[in-house]
């Protein structure tokens, strides 16, 4: 089989894949989605040591070997050990696709959805083919989808004019943001930064002036709460005490929120929830009867099967604290 | 010298210690966030008279007064700060290589930096362990250094010694840093007046001050000391004592200006040669000129980053991008350079 990745880098892998290493978390997230995370033989540094929402989706994490370290370069000889049929990695990490291929023979898949749905979904689909999974992954894509429908016709009936414009403080800083956030989108809000930097530099992220947060007034910010609360360097009470900003109307109108954000690109169920959630933000007279609880519930066992595990996440992360609107 | 040289001089003093003032008034307009020149003085009047000018947008007031006012201050004083501690060390390692950076101060306040911002999260403000880090480097390298204070060359070899350990830990901080903690650090790593608040200035603007002061005191001293230490005991000095409070001094204003602003590179080596250049290697009136071309110097890369886009572009980069092919110019043209 022939794929395409992020990378536009063609690769070729074998028929049948049974052992599969995944150093790019987002994979790794839909591969135990898929219902293939017993064909997983390692895992990567971040979702041993950083992510809190991993080992509730998937408990027999601890089993795996830690291939990759802190500062992503892989340990070779425990890939060699592990043998896998097919790696996947990020392609920000430009140089393990092709310095794995080269050096060891396997072959890498590099993949990263940067914000995009599309991307997302097309990374469902892929690697449902790599696995073989493709009935499963057809399933998902259609479940999200569904989920993400009514809220795209719904963004699309609203004129620009009227939809809610957005700040988004992401990576623990005030001024950090990304410059594309499809959920912000599809839940029919307008990104204030979005293609601030040409789209040909394939950049996720910028920092801007605090004079632009000023200068944009959003009438939303929302700060990235992935973080577990003690963690979090960017907090709500913060950016509403901070003088600086006391003339933006978001802050004025105390419209200053947690929203979960990028956590090592997406965790496809985590980011379907985040989307709902935005929009009953945005549109509460439209969205605003939506459970959230109930609604993550469902997402969370459609694509991990696992009872309990949103309901794990709301704790972990406080989510009482800020979903209270 | 001649009196014409003397003119000229003079007039060097007039245009740099002015220079300063004007760059501060015309940095005042600029920015992102568009304010007309009337809007820019009825906000600043209302500072002092709100009831007076009830019509000011209160976003003005916020830029202005709590965003702009000080960012600039903090570019003065830091600017002020970095170059004339270089100024300083040149002239008492009797080295023109000598930057502010020389005893360890920028690899001991990034690892401070990095411990709070990769460890301790929120619990403990980067620019205090940022400061408390550059100044136990610079205790590092006089306790190991010992009584070389007669042999300068063993303090400057400790400092690159004592630099490169803090630079290793900073690496192993780094290496167990997760990816969102990574991308703090290295903002701050590459200098950036953007953080700079009232609060942060509360503390850091006195010991910039203080430091910048006593410096300009000693500028005469510095004269001596960059005899050899025979000349300067049989004038008198005491050797020891002026050279300790010397980088007692230069290690107080370049810690509280890098807690501050980060790493900002070049300032300290350039900006004195540049003096020097212009008016010669006379301490008395390199070191206020080294303040008030150090402080002009980084209000003019402040300006440049927040007047060329909306996007926060780390301040270092600019310092390099201006003074470097400025020192080469100015190199080539005069074909030597002061100490």
């Amino acid at each position: 089989m022939t794929f395409k990745d992020s990378l536009d880098r063609t690769v070729t892998i074998p028929p049948k894949i049974e052992r599969i290493l995944s150093l790019q978390p987002e994979i790794t997230r839909i591969i135990v989605a898929l219902g293939a995370g017993d064909r997983l033989v390692g895992l990567d540094y971040f979702l041993r040591h950083d992510d809190h929402l991993f080992r509730i989706i998937y408990p027999q994490e601890s089993r795996l070997p830690v291939v990759s370290k802190p500062d992503d370069s892989v340990n070779k000889e425990l890939v060699v050990r592990l043998d896998p049929d097919v790696v996947f990695a990020s392609p920000s990490e430009f140089q393990a696709p092709d310095s794995i291929q080269r050096s060891l023979g396997i072959p890498v898949i590099a993949l990263s959805s940067l914000g995009h749905f599309d991307k997302l979904l097309g990374e469902i689909a892929l690697v449902g083919a790599v696995t073989g999974l493709e009935a499963r992954a057809q399933e998902l894509v259609a479940f999200f989808q569904e989920k993400i429908r009514p809220l795209s016709e719904h963004a699309a009936s609203v004129p620009p004019e009227k939809r809610p414009r957005v700040y988004l403080a992401f990576w623990s800083s005030l001024t950090r943001t990304p410059v594309f956030y499809e959920p912000v989108n599809s839940a029919g809000g307008i990104n204030l930064a979005e293609n601030l930097l040409p789209s040909s530099l394939g950049s996720v992220q910028t920092v801007v002036t605090l004079e632009q947060i000023i200068k944009w007034d959003p009438d939303i910010i929302l700060i990235q709460g992935n973080f577990l609360p003690n963690e979090r360097m960017v907090m709500v009470k913060q950016v509403l005490e901070d003088h600086r900003l006391s003339s933006v109307k978001a802050v004025k109108s105390k419209q200053v929120f947690y929203t979960f954000g990028f956590w090592y690109w997406w965790d496809p169920a985590e980011v379907l929830v985040e989307t709902l959630y935005l929009a009953r933000m945005f549109y509460p007279e439209k969205f605003g009867r939506l459970d959230l609880a109930k609604e993550g519930e469902e997402i969370f066992t459609k694509f991990y099967r696992q009872d309990g595990a949103f309901s794990a996440l709301w704790k972990l992360l406080n989510l009482h604290e800020w979903t209270r609107q | 010298m001649s009196g014409q040289d003397s003119k000229k001089t003079q007039l060097i003093f007039l245009f740099f210690l002015l220079l300063p003032f004007l760059l501060f008034v015309f940095s005042l307009s600029i920015g992102t966030y568009p304010i007309s020149p009337r809007g820019l003085i009825r906000t600043l009047l209302s500072a002092f008279s709100p009831s007076s000018f009830p019509d000011i947008p209160s976003a003005y007031r916020d830029i202005l007064i709590r965003i702009r006012l000080p960012r600039l201050l903090l570019g003065l004083a830091a600017g002020a700060a970095l170059s004339v501690s270089g100024a300083s060390l040149q002239a008492l390692f009797k080295n023109p290589l000598v930057n502010e950076y020389i005893l360890g101060i920028s690899s001991g306040s990034a690892f401070g930096a990095a411990i709070s911002i990769v460890f301790l999260g929120r619990a403990f403000p980067s620019q205090i362990a940022a400061f408390l880090f550059a100044v136990a480097a610079v205790a590092a390298v006089l306790f190991i250094a010992g009584s070389a204070e007669s042999h300068f060359i063993s303090l400057l070899l400790t400092g690159v010694i004592v630099s490169a350990f803090f630079s290793a830990l900073l690496s192993l901080v780094m290496f167990f840093a997760s990816p969102y903690a990574l991308q703090a650090l290295f903002f701050w790593l590459m200098g950036s007046l953007s953080l700079a608040s009232w609060k942060d200035l509360a503390i850091s603007f006195p010991l910039m001050l203080a430091g910048l002061v006593l410096l300009l005191l000693l500028r005469w001293r510095m004269n001596v000391l960059s005899m050899s230490d025979e000349e300067a005991r049989a004038l008198g000095i005491n050797v020891r004592r002026e050279k300790m409070l010397v980088i007692g001094a230069t290690t107080l204003i370049t810690s509280a200006a890098t807690a501050v602003a980060g790493i900002i590179g070049w300032v300290g080596l350039i900006v004195p040669h540049l003096v020097r250049l212009m008016v010669g290697a006379d301490n008395r009136k390199v070191i206020p000129l080294s303040a008030a071309a150090g402080a002009s110097f980084l209000l003019i890369a402040d300006d440049i980053t927040r007047g060329i886009s909306p996007l926060e572009i780390p301040i270092g980069i600019f310092t390099s991008i201006i003074g470097i092919p400025l020192f080469i110019f100015l190199l080539k043209k005069t074909r030597k350079v002061w100490l």
